[in-house]
């Protein structure tokens, strides 16, 4: 019976009409990666300011070049926490990657290694997923031991010491341009269109969405919540291994303790892009710019001079007031 | 009563209103010390929230509440809770990884100073002892750990903790087996031994007779009844009241033209489904062209039976045939390729995702059924723009980011136009007028009707009987898990279908009595109320056509027009043949063990077969319901 009141009470909550359209800037402000956009333009403005060698084409290709490795982390980031969910692992399964790469390479060439390293890093994914999704475990728990699982690993392999010779076609893989520009940027790019065309026009992107948002819809609507719930943390796995590829092909050198703190950086990137933790929201793009504030935040720190140890308090604090405008405008925006 | 009788709580003219809601009108309640008080309505007729006034979770809007002559405005349960008033209700609100002696005392923990778990500890046993429960509950125990019962009991003894003087029991006995109900009926009568007011809220009529000293019955917020001895009132007369006698006159010619529809062919049958504990065995068949309904009380297992066969909750057993085919769906995904579409209950949780736009939240379940790797909403866009015409949809609010800004009736519109969309073999839908508008309401009925010609077998599940009975052909009535009636919706009113689906602690075992002495001794068996010159068929058991006395489960007739009219006048616990001579009926009245009357066993035979032992068949009704006893 009290079921029956309830039901009326929502009912009416629910018949509140829609709000009138709002004019084209209004709308625009509501979109949330349009605002951090803005954000990422002041920011550059402020910087180039700040420093005249900020605005150079030089510095620029340096900002492209920074943001590729947490920008390929980023994109897995934005696929589990669109259900969602959240991957703490991806740091120490970039390390544990790059490890594999150091000691397969000699057998199996460059590109086996490769292989071998992305192969890896989604089987770390995969059990992740299939343990959080199958079992209904909390991600963060068990992401948080796979995290410690993967970097022991990383010692044990490496026999506690860096790997050094790394052969240089792997740089020359990285470095190579094509019409000037080189093809690490090229490749994150094209990593962003495929994400981006993936999330939002496909199948499986859609499905992620609604995961995330409601569950139990997804799953009274015939989805296949079991099997797209698994998808992003393999995926995320996978580009951990990419990632650590890149970055092992820009210092040439394999070390145990590669890739930590990685998935800081990452969530860090999504939330700022504004994909809500709590899942089905968010986007790839968002993601993008996420990516450029935190890197052209550091670049910015590191042209001022400013020291290292203070570099994180900075961008910790840039983080938090970021997020803290944006809740903030948003609550005034109304948006939901 | 007698020297305990003064008033302790008074409630007069109590309203409220939630939105559009007017849950309570000018409701009253007078409680006397040291009883046991039913409070008794139908689903909606306001004493759950009656009871939520009283202890402080609802505010009322109006009225007056004098707790032992003093008035009590109860912000807060808490509040409440101090005067002395606690609610035990169905959801407990427990911790659940606390153990119970910290249960008990949770209240305290708020206190200043520091607490003796050795004096609470004593003091928790002696509660325990006093209700006799000390034996049921061990203290250091996880209250996740223990069954409903035991944490019904962790409840009760956390009110005696804080000295309730009045204790409202809410639906206490839904999740509860038998054994345990009896163990809760101890404890009340220990409580009400004490001198304490006890409320007991159900809609299960037989528990309500077994406990209570005076009843108070409402209908659509309103008191219809005030403070009646349980001893003078009837069965049937309380059902009456519930539902009210109007009613059943109004409703009783069936809504809409119901067209012949007994020869067509089974689309979808589903044979003695069982997925426990909500449901035990669930059958039904769906003829072209028919909507079949689903009645019951919230709880009895409809959205259960639902959900299991949709493949969202396990099946331990049953058979599910769409055209004759056997299908067992395992998930959704199954269910939805096999042709089963399901319009879940809770709109916002089961239903709309709402970070999807409204366009998607229509195409969602295509695209689950879509086997390629893009969206293909393109191939749809033919089928959305003829569904949305017909749903009378705005086709311009279909890019809307927002579904939760659509009114209730709109959102369900899309909901059931996600499923037509892939043109399901079965629907089957959950609640689907909860909280929709009326027009909305209609227009979901002309395209259930329209889809239901086309051949969709259709099943619908609502707790709004009089909706059932105009929208449905025929009507399956669950209780407790099991399909106890299968019937014709013409033959049914809305009285009918309550009496029908009141949860009865007797009704199985009465059914196998029933079963087992017409195959013993042939002829027919039936389970009646009898009130005055009218009865009401709970059940029947027919084994020779030539016995038939002339009614049928759920039907309420006047014993005048059945074919056994002078047994039934007679009411002998011997055969008494009628007049024409055809048929020999025994009447034996069967009681609870606490006295109360719950009808009558009667077996009709064919007076030419000759008639069996009355001694036998006594014995036999007898030791079937002590057994049970």
């Amino acid at each position: 019976m009290s079921q029956s009141i309830q039901s009326g009470r929502q009912a009416v909550r629910e018949t509140v009409e829609a709000p009138r359209q709002s004019p084209i800037v209004g709308r625009l402000a509501k979109r949330l990666e349009i605002r951090m956009l803005a954000l990422a333009l002041v920011l550059a403005a402020a910087l180039s300011l700040l420093s005249p060698y900020f605005l150079t084409t030089n510095n620029l290709f340096n900002i492209l070049d920074q943001s590729v490795v947490i920008g390929i982390l980023s994109v897995g980031m934005t696929f589990v926490i669109l259900t969602g969910g959240i991957d703490l692992s991806v740091g120490s399964v970039a390390g544990l990657s790059g490890v594999v790469f150091g000691i397969t390479f000699h057998h199996l060439g460059v590109p086996g290694a490769m292989l071998a390293a992305i192969a890896c890093g989604s089987f770390a994914g995969l059990v992740s997923g299939w343990l959080i999704a199958y079992f209904g475990l909390a991600a963060f728990v068990v992401t948080l031991g796979m995290m410690a699982i993967g970097r022991s690993l990383c010692y044990i392999l490496s026999n506690q010491s860096s790997i050094s010779d790394i052969p240089d076609s792997l740089s020359a893989i990285v470095y190579t341009e094509v019409l000037g520009i080189p093809t690490n940027v090229i490749f994150l790019i094209v990593l962003y269109m495929l994400g981006w065309a993936y999330l939002a026009r496909t199948k499986g992107g859609r499905t992620i969405y609604a995961i995330g948002s409601n569950k139990e819809a997804a799953r009274a609507a015939g989805l296949s919540v079991l099997f797209y719930s698994v998808l992003p943390y393999v995926v995320a796995g996978g580009l951990a291994a990419v990632a650590m590829m890149f970055s092992v092909g820009q210092i040439l050198s394999v070390d145990p303790l590669a890739g930590t703190a990685w998935e800081l950086d990452a969530i860090a990137a999504v939330v700022i892009g504004g994909a809500s933790l709590f899942g089905g929201r968010g986007t790839i793009i968002g993601t993008l710019i996420g990516v450029l504030i935190m890197v052209m935040i550091r670049n910015g720190l590191n042209l001022m001079n400013v020291s290292p140890y203070w570099q994180g308090s900075a961008i910790g604090g840039i983080i938090i007031v970021a997020l803290l405008v944006e809740r903030l405008i948003s609550a005034r925006v109304g948006r939901r | 009563m007698d020297a305990r009788s003064e008033s302790v709580l008074v409630a007069r003219d109590v309203d409220k209103t939630f939105d559009r809601t007017h849950a309570l009108v000018r409701a009253s309640l007078e409680l006397h010390g040291g009883e046991v008080h039913g409070l008794v309505g139908a689903n909606g007729a306001g004493k759950s929230t009656l009871s939520k006034v009283i202890s402080g979770h609802v505010a009322r809007d109006g009225g007056v509440l004098l707790y032992k002559g003093r008035p009590l405005n109860p912000r807060s349960t808490r509040e409440a809770l101090d005067a002395g008033i606690a609610i035990v209700m169905q959801e407990t609100s427990l911790a659940p990884d606390m153990s119970v002696l910290e249960n008990i005392f949770l209240p305290e923990f708020g206190r200043k100073g520091l607490l003796s778990y050795a004096s609470l500890r004593r003091r928790a046993y002696e509660l325990l002892a006093n209700l006799g429960q000390e034996q049921q509950l061990r203290l250091d125990d996880e209250v996740s750990r223990l069954s409903a019962a035991q944490r019904q009991l962790v409840e009760i003894t956390k009110a005696l903790a804080v000295d309730a003087d009045l204790i409202i029991f809410d639906e206490p006995t839904a999740s509860l087996s038998p054994g345990e109900v009896e163990l809760l009926f101890d404890v009340i009568g220990r409580l009400r031994d004490s001198g304490r007011t006890l409320v007991f809220v159900s809609h299960r009529l037989e528990e309500v007779f077994a406990i209570t000293d005076r009843v108070t019955i409402m209908r659509e917020g309103r008191t219809v009844v005030a403070s009646r001895d349980t001893a003078s009132i009837t069965q049937a007369e309380l059902i009456r009241h519930m539902v009210g006698q109007e009613l059943g006159e109004i409703y009783a010619v069936p809504g809409l033209g119901t067209p012949a529809t007994s020869n067509q062919p089974v689309v979808f049958s589903v044979e003695h489904l069982s997925a426990p504990p909500a449901v035990r065995d669930v059958s039904f068949e769906v003829r072209r062209g028919e909507i079949l309904g689903l009645a019951g009380l919230v709880g009895a297992g409809r959205s259960e039976s639902a959900e299991a066969i949709f493949g969202l909750r396990p099946r331990a057993a049953g058979t599910i045939r769409i055209e004759g085919r056997e299908v067992s769906p395992k998930k959704p995904l199954q269910a939805v390729k096999a042709g089963i579409g399901f319009v879940a209950e809770d709109r916002r949780v089961q239903n709309i995702v709402p970070d999807l736009s409204v366009k998607e939240n229509l195409l969602l379940a295509h695209l689950g059924a879509h086997r390629g790797f893009g969206l293909a909403y393109k191939t749809r866009d033919k089928k959305v723009h003829e569904l949305l015409a017909t749903l009378s949809l705005p086709a311009d609010r279909l890019l809307d980011d927002n579904m939760l800004n659509f009114s209730g009736g709109m959102q369900q519109k899309i909901i059931i136009a996600r499923w037509l969309l892939l043109d399901p073999k079965v629907l089957v839908l959950d609640e689907p007028t909860k909280g929709v508008d009326i027009g909305t309401r209609s227009s979901i009925y002309t395209i259930l009707r329209q889809i239901a010609e086309r051949g969709v077998a259709v099943v619908m599940i609502s707790s709004d009987f009089e909706e059932l009975i105009g929208v449905c052909e025929r009507i399956v009535v669950i209780s407790d898990g099991y399909a106890i009636a299968d019937l014709e919706s013409r033959l049914l009113d809305v009285e009918k279908l309550t009496l029908l689906a009141a949860p009865r602690t007797s009704m199985r075992r009465n059914s196998e009595l029933l079963e087992r002495l017409t195959a013993e001794w042939g002829g027919a068996g039936f389970w009646i109320l009898l009130d005055g010159d009218q009865l009401i068929c709970l059940n029947t058991a027919v084994a020779d056509q030539a016995a038939d006395p002339g009614f049928a489960p759920g039907e309420a007739k006047a014993i005048r027009s059945t074919t056994i009219p002078d047994a039934l006048a007679g009411r002998r616990t011997d055969f008494v043949a009628e007049s024409d001579g055809s048929r020999s009926t025994l009447l034996v009245p069967i009681k609870s063990h606490r006295g109360h009357d719950l009808g009558w066993i009667g077996l009709t035979v064919a007076t030419s077969l000759g008639v069996p032992p009355v001694e036998t068949i006594h014995r036999q009704i007898g030791m079937m319901s002590e057994a049970a006893a």
